[in-house]
């Protein structure tokens, strides 16, 4: 037994380069052509002894000298492997090339890929880390350390047992983290699936799947936010307010752009930015509104674009009375025909299509806003530049209800994931 | 001449609508109002003809219209020789100057004039709505004031309703007209739009808001119509605009500045001036039927000229089918058209005032749409040539998509058709419905007998045909079928308005159709009165008459039952659901929103 584990590791060894490497694949195939169909997986280790046995004579006084450090990662027993492989192969930045140095490191040291399944597994925790999360190339790399044909059922029988569990469910995983992330697989992957797993093996089929659903739900969101959120806090105030204000004529104004000055006497001078959104339909409505009854300005409140929460304010009023709610078309307000009909008959019920629906009334939104800081001082001048094209807003009290808002959720989002803040404004949390 | 008390609130008028239930008799056609069909005296002929001669003279020798469309303005001397025709006073009374000719006599002036678009829309703009309002609700002072100088063409006139903000909703006109504290004037404040004749007019027929005072003592604004006066100060107007078709028409922005009004020339009565414009806009429409159907035997003639001498593989092209079934087309639409223009002026030159306001409209609405078509067609059957500018056929194509926006858009016009025919079978046949509805057992088996028996195929008979028969035997065919679709347009009218009550008027899908049926109706209706004239009296050519009568029939009938098959069902079968939807996703997003064919997921 000793024996065997020797050669074993001499064979291990002696595989770092890759010369050898590729006139090992070339002799390995033909020989697992010819392997009788009866092979199982537990012959595996067999099969590798006799490949090594074959070339043992060459180059196993050069791979005595061992190359320690390659193999630590395997060696140590260290619940988590390969992890220093990950950490040597960055030297500066974490990113794709590192990441790729890696695996390419792995890659090298060994033709049989010893520890493979390992590997992988440490490869995909890392990726957050290298920032490769969302790189197909960086998972096809993953897939590509698997050995190639040797789990490939032969027959009937391997293909109706699960063949080479693991791996099987090692390749799982990687096509799994690709799902969470969102990657659509490509014909790269396929490719490399089919040579690894042959067809009708799970990590194929979860292939499938991915590829039959991802296309389904890539466009399901029918207001997709966009996949980088700009950082500049107006462009974002803009996007957001477009968003919610969901009408193509709303107009984004932008009251005050954040701004740092040193004014003459040295101090400090900061401006925060409010951007405004409001739509005809809106301005309409204001300039319908009663100046004698206030409006209000209310908020913050939240809303999430992806991880980024942003907080925005309106300006409302109240539910109109009934009696004014009535609006009594005039029978002589259309020149060509009737707008309505002195009948006395009503909609049969067959064609009353609209749902009983209990509406809780609300007051009319007039415009709302978004701004670096949620005081009463900033938010008038909001309601000041509204002035500009609202007029009544002149003769109209308004009255600030403000909450105190983010500030408390902020303070305990600082103290436990302080770094994880964007640090350009107070109301702008980013949650990791 | 003794003032006929003016119309006012048209829908209390007794509508003669052929084809909505009328209350003699349900399910049923006035016959006697569209049979026979209506003719003018021997003098009366006499005299048009006398007229039609030098008109045709003059527009075929004197009127350049390949000039006028380039230049985008009618030269004076055409303007000139146009007055000393009479044509800027037709239809004023003799003993204002003008020619005093009848709605049927107008018509066929019509059908000459507009062999220049220019020309038509210039002198319809003067007169079939210009000048209109103080024709029907003039005062006798105001008419001998204005009328002389108007129908002899020293003074043109222009209507002018359009504002920037304001189409056909009367609530958004902002012109305003305030009182002078003497309250011997008005001050006249405001721009309007798209004035035809805007910048030529001397006379403007003026809406404009004011200020009156209810009954309650509550003030509230309403619209009123004053004839302006260019000489009155304050009058200034754009510069013409550059337009598609009918450009040598001159349609400008004309504004308003502290133009002093006097309150004699208040139109109607102050506050009045809503059912003056709508009286104006529902008379101006009929004459557009003999208009397009002109041009359209103009354009058959030009046309067949060229199929007739083109030679392809040795043969002309009129040897080809699809060549014929297009002069087909034309020769059937031109034929419809004209029987319901003069089958509609002749109604209207019945002695009282009949309200034919819905017909004219339908006049207009089919008269549009087929000369659209036809000229269309027109230009298919002389292929590249049509195309070129060398020759008038694309002014014609660009002349005649006009007709389908002017004078109240086709879609507004079908609202107006469906929707007052609907208010018309509603008065008769709430009482039955409201019967039904609360469930009398009566009233329930006999719709539901009557539904058995037309399941079981019903022979309908309304008296065209048969023993006393009003239409010719030769068109039996034709009368079947415009029987049966006017009995089951009944029903179908009784079941919508059963289904929709008074909320039809939101419905605008469903009105489409049944405006569409009811104008085919009153089309078929025509051109069959009008052939069986024809065939009883030995008009040359009458068996061509009954083809085409025969042709349109046949046609109109399917097209009809597919209607009324489609209004039958419920929304979400006859499509009325998904074009709806398609039409608010497409909306909401203000673009077409599928993805590229090219594009891809995956």
């Amino acid at each position: 037994m000793n024996g065997v584990r020797n050669l074993l590791r001499a064979r291990e060894l002696s595989a770092g380069r890759g010369v050898l490497r590729q006139a090992l694949l070339g002799r390995d195939r033909p020989w697992l052509q010819g392997s009788s169909c009866a092979q199982s997986f537990w012959l595996v280790p067999v099969r590798s002894i006799r490949s090594s046995a074959a070339l043992s004579h060459s180059e196993l006084v050069h791979s005595a000298r061992g190359d320690k450090e390659k193999d630590r990662g395997f060696r140590d027993g260290s619940l988590v492997p390969f992890d220093e492989l990950f950490e040597r192969a960055h030297e500066g930045d974490r990113n794709k090339a590192a990441f790729s140095r890696a695996v390419e490191l792995f890659c090298q040291r060994d033709v049989r890929r010893r520890g493979h399944i390992e590997f992988i597994n440490a490869a995909l925790r890392k990726m957050p880390e290298f920032g490769v999360e969302r790189d197909l190339d960086v998972y096809n790399k993953i897939l590509d350390v698997f050995p190639k044909e040797v789990f490939v059922p032969r027959n009937f029988i391997q293909r109706m047992f699960n063949h080479y569990p693991r791996q099987q469910e090692c390749g799982i995983h990687v096509l799994e983290q690709m799902e969470n992330y969102g990657i659509m697989p490509n014909k790269q992957t396929k490719f490399l699936l089919l040579q690894i797993f042959g067809e009708k093996s799970h990590p194929i089929r979860k292939y499938q799947r991915l590829l039959y659903w991802f296309p389904k739900f890539k466009h399901i969101n029918p207001y997709p936010v966009p996949a980088a959120l700009p950082q500049d806090p107006v462009d974002l105030a803009r996007i957001s307010l477009q968003r919610i204000a969901a009408d193509l004529s709303a107009k984004v104004t932008v009251y005050q752009l954040p701004l740092t000055d040193i004014s003459d006497a040295g101090k400090e001078i900061t401006q925060l930015h409010i951007v405004g959104i409001q739509s005809p339909d809106q301005q309409e409505l204001l300039a319908r509104h009663n100046p004698s009854r206030p409006v209000f300005v209310e908020g913050p409140f939240p809303l999430w674009l992806k991880k980024t929460c942003v907080y925005y304010y309106v300006l409302r009023g109240e539910p109109l009375p009934p009696e004014e709610k009535e609006e009594v078309i005039d029978s002589e307000r259309n020149f060509y025909y009737p707008m309505h009909l002195d009948l006395d008959l009503d909609r049969d019920l067959w064609d009353d299509e609209e749902f009983y629906v209990d509406e809780v009334v609300e007051g009319p939104i007039f415009a709302m806003c978004m701004a670096g800081a949620g005081d009463q001082a900033t938010l008038a001048k909001w309601i000041l530049g509204l002035q500009q094209t609202n007029p009544i807003l002149s003769q109209t009290p308004v009255v600030f209800h403000l909450t105190p808002g983010p500030r408390e959720l902020q303070a305990a989002s600082d103290s436990e994931s302080g770094e994880e803040e964007i640090p350009q404004s107070w109301h702008m949390k980013q949650e990791l | 001449l003794v003032l006929q008390p003016f119309p006012l609130g048209n829908r209390k008028v007794r509508h003669r609508v052929w084809a909505f239930p009328s209350p003699s008799k349900y399910k049923t056609i006035n016959l006697e109002e569209v049979f026979p069909y209506p003719e003018i005296s021997n003098e009366e002929l006499e005299e048009i003809n006398q007229f039609v001669g030098p008109v045709e003279k003059f527009f075929s020798e004197e009127v350049d219209s390949k000039k006028i469309d380039q230049d985008a303005k009618i030269p004076p001397e055409t303007l000139k020789g146009l007055k000393n025709l009479g044509l800027f006073g037709m239809q004023i009374p003799e003993e204002y100057g003008g020619l005093g000719l009848s709605n049927t006599m107008y018509a066929r002036l019509g059908e000459i004039i507009s062999l220049d678009g220019s020309v038509a829309v210039t002198l319809a703009a003067h007169q079939a709505i210009g000048l209109k309002g103080i024709l029907i609700a003039g005062t006798d002072e105001q008419k001998a004031k204005y009328l002389p100088k108007l129908a002899s063409g020293e003074h043109i006139a222009a209507f002018c309703l359009t504002e920037p903000g304001s189409g056909s909703d009367a609530a958004s006109i902002q012109t305003r007209a305030t009182m002078s504290e003497d309250g011997k004037s008005f001050l006249l404040n405001g721009s309007k739009i798209w004035i035809s004749n805007g910048g030529l007019a001397d006379i403007f027929t003026v809406f404009a808001r004011t200020e009156i005072v209810d009954n309650d003592g509550a003030k509230k604004d309403k619209i009123t119509a004053f004839i302006v006066e260019r000489a009155f100060g304050g009058v200034t107007n754009g510069k013409p605009e550059d337009k598609l078709g009918i450009r040598g028409s001159n349609t400008c922005e004309v504004h308003f500045e502290n133009t002093k009004v006097p309150v004699e020339n208040v139109i109607g009565e102050v506050g009045g001036g809503f059912k003056v414009a709508m009286n104006i806009l529902n008379s101006g429409r009929f004459s557009m039927g003999s208009a397009s159907a002109g041009m359209i035997k103009k354009l058959i003639e030009m046309t067949a000229e060229y199929a007739c001498t083109r030679k392809q593989f040795n043969k002309k092209l009129s040897d080809f089918g699809l060549i014929q079934e297009k002069f087909t087309l034309m020769a059937v639409k031109a034929y419809v058209m004209e029987s319901m223009a003069y089958l509609t002026a002749g109604m209207m030159d019945r002695p009282g005032v009949p309200d034919c306001s819905v017909e004219a409209a339908m006049v207009k609405v089919f008269s549009s749409e087929g000369a659209w078509i036809c000229v269309s067609e027109a230009l298919q059957v002389l292929g590249g040539l049509g195309y070129m500018k060398d020759y008038p056929y694309e002014r014609y194509l660009r002349d005649s998509r006009v007709l389908l926006i002017f004078e109240g858009t086709n879609e507004i016009l079908r609202m107006y058709i469906a929707l007052t025919g609907m208010q018309y079978a509603g008065r008769i046949l709430t009482g039955k419905i409201k019967e039904m509805k609360k469930g009398n057992v009566g009233v329930a088996l006999e719709i539901f007998v009557n539904k058995f028996r037309d399941s079981m195929g019903r022979k309908v008979d309304l008296g065209l045909v048969g023993k006393d028969g009003v239409a010719h035997p030769s068109l039996e065919e034709s009368s079947k079928k415009l029987e049966e679709n006017i009995y089951y347009f009944g029903t179908t009218v009784e079941g919508l308005l059963r289904r929709f009550g008074k909320t039809i008027v939101d419905e605008q899908l469903v009105l489409k159709r049944v405006a569409d049926v009811s104008i085919n109706l009153y089309a078929m209706t025509a051109a069959i009165s009008r052939a069986s004239r024809s065939i009883s009296i030995g008009l040359r050519n009458h068996d061509h008459e009954v083809l085409l009568t025969n042709i349109f029939c046949t046609e109109a009938y399917f097209k009809n039952n597919y209607a009324m098959a489609e209004l039958e069902k419920y929304a979400a079968e006859n499509l009325d659901d998904s074009i709806k939807k398609v039409a608010q996703q497409v909306l909401e997003k203000r673009a077409y929103i599928c993805s590229h064919p090219l594009e891809r997921t995956f």
